[in-house]
């Protein structure tokens, strides 16, 4: 590599160099909150979820689509100010999904392939109107690509599920070395549940997800960093900022063009037709273009003249196209056209459903997955379509792969905007989230007259919603009692439908109750 | 992206072949085959049937009694009082010793008030008990079903007591299941069992008393069930001769019924005040039939009244006839 490149700039190399350092401690850091999201022995609930609450896309959505304004909303107006003093440094620096996308560049897949038309970088700031304008008619649903939610999703249901398989796979391997069961046994006692959990998780749909996040990795193959120039709503939310932003790259009048810094920019903005000059809207400030110049004639310094609005980017017509597209998609959801009935195994996170309308997940959820995160069972997994389309990323409670911890109240306290209600212990206690119903056909005492009581066992309400009586109706093995669902004591946990020893699907399911939840 | 060449897709397949293999013959000539149970190890005191037709070591004058019961005093003291009984914790844990202690935490849900998880107390002052003795290590580990260990351990008030009192509490990790043979059972053949506690030189069980929906009560033999990995399998295979089979497998050295509070009703898992009762009361033996017998009495059932007694008598583990044993009374604090 270095044979074909020219010697670089020292200044340009210096700066560079503080990018980097500043985006993998950045990256270090948002892992860091990652890690310390989990229950037990991790950070305070109300710390790990800064990183949402410094995201002003996720923040305006929100306020957009609840009406409501949560004081720790307003640290991302941090970013704001950010962007309006150095336009996409975000991007540039901090984001660490941009940063992601910058370590996995996939530049030997790329070759000297062209990237897409100019008229892609649009696409942004369609997807930021779409997001903004179905946030105002109570949908979320696009914050599903907001690159923190994305990249947070991701790490919770596929990469690190994942990784835990993988190291524990190692772990057992290796522990039937003799003289290696010792360290690795310790090795294992000091990452669980330290760094993953004690009892493995299931993710239903990893594969969808992580497929989704090598997606848009992927991308990085028809261009570098495809995602932040064509995609990222938030990048467009920045660079619409930017283009007011005080600090802007510029170019000396005395650059002779070499072309160095177009080839070198990432995102591909330095116009040779212009002097080399970039876009606020698509620059990253990351300063490669410094580093290969080979007189330093490029310069940040401040402008107070706003930014051109560029060919490529939105006119009127296109804007005013979303925003009726967005609005018309938004109530076709609404009218139930896409969608089945609401399915009775539709169970959320306890206090997320109103009077048995299940409108938070939709309006006030903006898809961070921290509940899923700080679950300490595995229960809340991330919807895809159960919910309709709208459900996406929202999540379900599904209790044959975890149940609802008598003890936990985790995942209202860890959302960063109350979609869960940040309920103390005692009151979560005693909310409802569903009903369990036994299927006579399959439970073992009810259908084969076998003992076993595991669900009545498991139920951890003090008065017990599963009793063990005797059969009235005549039938059944003598002397063995069977369960019944007291459905006025109920909460719906579904610890008996996780621990049900029946194969498969299990004969004691959580659905929604028949009558309507109180609130 | 380079092109492989067909050598290097050979040698890729080999090694991956190669690890495969390996893998497998790790585990097939590895280090863990089924372990087979230890053998019996002597208890403190052999077990004798109690057919009648012998005079039994009771009734010699030895001055060990078969077990012990204290009341109305601190858990502490109640634990010191009861193992001076035997001649100090000395009697059944040797210095050196890898000691674990196994108390009842099997939920997150409530403090120790609320009787469904052991009494931190008891289980301190006999991880105590074990450094005087001179152990050489203590650990503390139980599987809970609700919560998790993390969670339950703080919640049940036992990791602060514990720690206090030097000894190690550790999350139960799934690399330590190993699958055991079980040598004349009666129906648990074999079963994955923590290696650590079947590794232990004295295991100490330290159960709460309590009512149990299917067993009716979960007392020192049920409590073993946190030492497995496959428990809802038990249930479809008949628990009461199960458990006896778990008992046979693991052989406490001691088993100490902390009756403190029971439940007596609502268990496993309780969460009502109204269902517990303070007895201040501790039931010791080194026989775990003996123990969870006149344990069972607390709740005014016989032994015959639970069926992993009934079998575990049976199986011979001990002897669930209350009036064979020598049984030492202790009130305190008057």
């Amino acid at each position: 590599m270095n044979s074909k490149t020219p010697r670089k700039n020292p200044r340009g190399r210096a700066w560079v160099l503080a990018r980097r350092i500043t985006q993998y401690a950045m990256l270090a850091v948002f892992c860091l909150f990652f890690l310390m999201s989990r229950r037990d022995g991790g950070w305070p609930p109300e710390l790990v979820n800064l990183p949402f609450r410094l995201d002003p896309l996720a923040m305006l959505a929100h306020l957009l689509s609840s009406r409501t304004f949560l004081a720790g909303s307003a640290l991302a107006l941090i970013t704001v100010g950010l962007a309006l003093v150095f336009g996409r440094a975000w991007c540039g620096w901090i984001c660490p999904l941009g940063t992601t996308l910058d370590l996995i560049p996939l530049d030997r897949l790329r070759g000297d392939r062209r990237p897409p038309a100019e008229g892609w970088r649009q696409v942004k700031y369609l997807l930021l109107t779409a997001t903004l304008t179905a946030a105002l008619l109570g949908n979320l649903t696009l914050l599903a690509f907001d690159p923190l939610t994305l990249l947070s999703r991701s790490l919770t249901a596929a990469i690190w599920p994942g990784l835990d398989r993988i190291v524990m796979a190692a772990e057992k391997l290796l522990f039937r070395v003799p003289f290696l069961s010792g360290p690795v046994a310790d090795f294992d006692a000091f990452i669980r549940p330290a760094l993953f959990p004690a009892q493995p998780v299931f993710v239903r749909d990893a594969l969808l997800f992580g497929l989704l996040f090598a997606a848009v990795i992927g991308l990085n193959a028809f261009a570098e960093r495809f995602w932040c120039r064509y995609l990222c709503p938030l990048g467009g939310l920045l660079g619409l900022l930017g283009k007011l932003a005080v600090f802007k790259r510029t170019v000396g009048e005395d650059c002779p063009g070499c072309v160095l810094c177009t080839n070198a920019c990432p995102t591909g903005t330095i116009d040779p037709q212009k002097r080399y000059a970039s876009d606020p809207s698509e620059c990253t400030l990351c300063l490669d273009c410094l580093e290969t110049c080979p007189r330093s004639r490029i310069e940040v310094n401040p402008q107070l003249k706003p930014a051109a609005w560029q060919p490529y980017d939105p006119g009127r017509r296109a804007f005013l196209a979303t925003v009726g597209l967005s609005a018309s998609a938004v109530a076709l959801t609404r009218a139930g056209l896409l969608e089945r009935r609401e399915p009775a195994t539709l169970i959320r996170p306890p206090g997320m459903r109103e009077v048995n309308a299940d409108v938070l997940a939709v309006t006030q959820c903006i898809r961070c997955s921290a509940c899923m995160r700080a679950c300490p069972t595995g229960a809340l997994q991330p919807g895809v379509f159960e919910a309709g389309l709208e459900g996406f990323g929202a999540p379900l409670l599904i209790p044959r792969l975890g149940y609802c911890d008598f003890s936990c109240n985790a995942c209202g306290q860890v959302c960063p905007t109350q979609a869960i209600p940040p309920l103390d212990l005692e009151t979560k206690r005693l909310r409802v989230i569903g009903a369990a119903y036994i299927d006579p056909h399959r439970c073992l005492p009810w259908a084969d007259g076998n003992e076993c009581f595991v669900c009545e066992e498991m139920c951890p309400l003090p008065e017990k919603a599963i009793q063990l009586r005797e059969r009235t109706d005549g039938q059944g093995t003598a002397g063995i009692r069977v369960p019944f669902v007291d459905r006025d004591v109920c909460i719906g946990c579904g610890i008996c439908e996780y621990q049900c020893p029946v194969n498969g699907e299990a004969a004691i399911r959580v659905f929604l109750p028949q009558v309507p939840i109180p609130f | 992206m380079k092109k492989l060449t067909r050598r290097e897709f050979l040698k890729l397949a080999a090694a991956g072949t190669g690890g495969l293999l390996l893998e497998q013959m790790l585990s097939a000539c590895g280090m863990q085959p089924p372990v087979s149970a230890p053998l019996p190890t002597q208890t403190a005191l052999p077990f004798v049937p109690s057919d009648g037709s012998q005079p039994l070591p009771t009734e010699t004058s030895t001055p060990v009694p078969d077990l012990v019961v204290v009341r109305g005093g601190e858990p502490e003291d109640l634990v010191r009082t009861a193992l001076a009984a035997f001649g100090g914790m000395q009697a059944f844990v040797p210095p050196g010793a890898k000691v674990v202690v196994k108390p009842n935490i099997c939920n997150a849900y409530n403090s120790y008030e609320y009787a469904s998880t052991t009494n931190p107390w008891v289980v301190g002052a006999l991880v105590r008990l074990c450094y005087e003795a001179g152990a050489g290590s203590v650990s503390v580990f139980d599987f809970p079903f609700g919560g998790t260990a993390a969670d339950a351990y703080q919640r049940s008030g036992i990791r602060e007591q514990v720690e206090a009192a030097g000894g190690s509490m550790q999350v139960m990790s799934n690399l330590k299941f190993v699958r055991v043979d079980i040598p004349n059972a009666m129906v648990l053949n074999n079963t994955n069992a923590y290696q650590d506690a079947l590794e232990a030189d004295v295991l100490i069980n330290v159960p709460v008393a309590k009512q149990h929906g299917s067993t009716r009560l979960t007392l020192g033999m049920k409590n073993l069930m946190g030492l497995v990995q496959d428990r809802n399998s038990m249930h479809a295979i008949g628990l009461g001769r199960s458990i006896a089979d778990l008992a046979g497998l693991f052989r406490p050295e001691l088993t100490v019924v902390d009756a403190v509070r029971i439940l007596t009703a609502n268990g496993p898992t309780g969460g009502d005040l109204a269902d517990v009762r303070k007895l201040d009361t501790l039931i010791v033996s080194p026989d775990i039939v003996a123990a969870d017998s006149y344990a069972a009495t607390l709740f005014g059932m016989a032994p015959q009244d639970i069926a992993y007694i009934v079998q575990g008598a049976a199986a011979g583990l001990g002897r669930s006839d209350l009036n064979s044993l020598n049984i030492e009374q202790i009130q305190l604090g008057g």
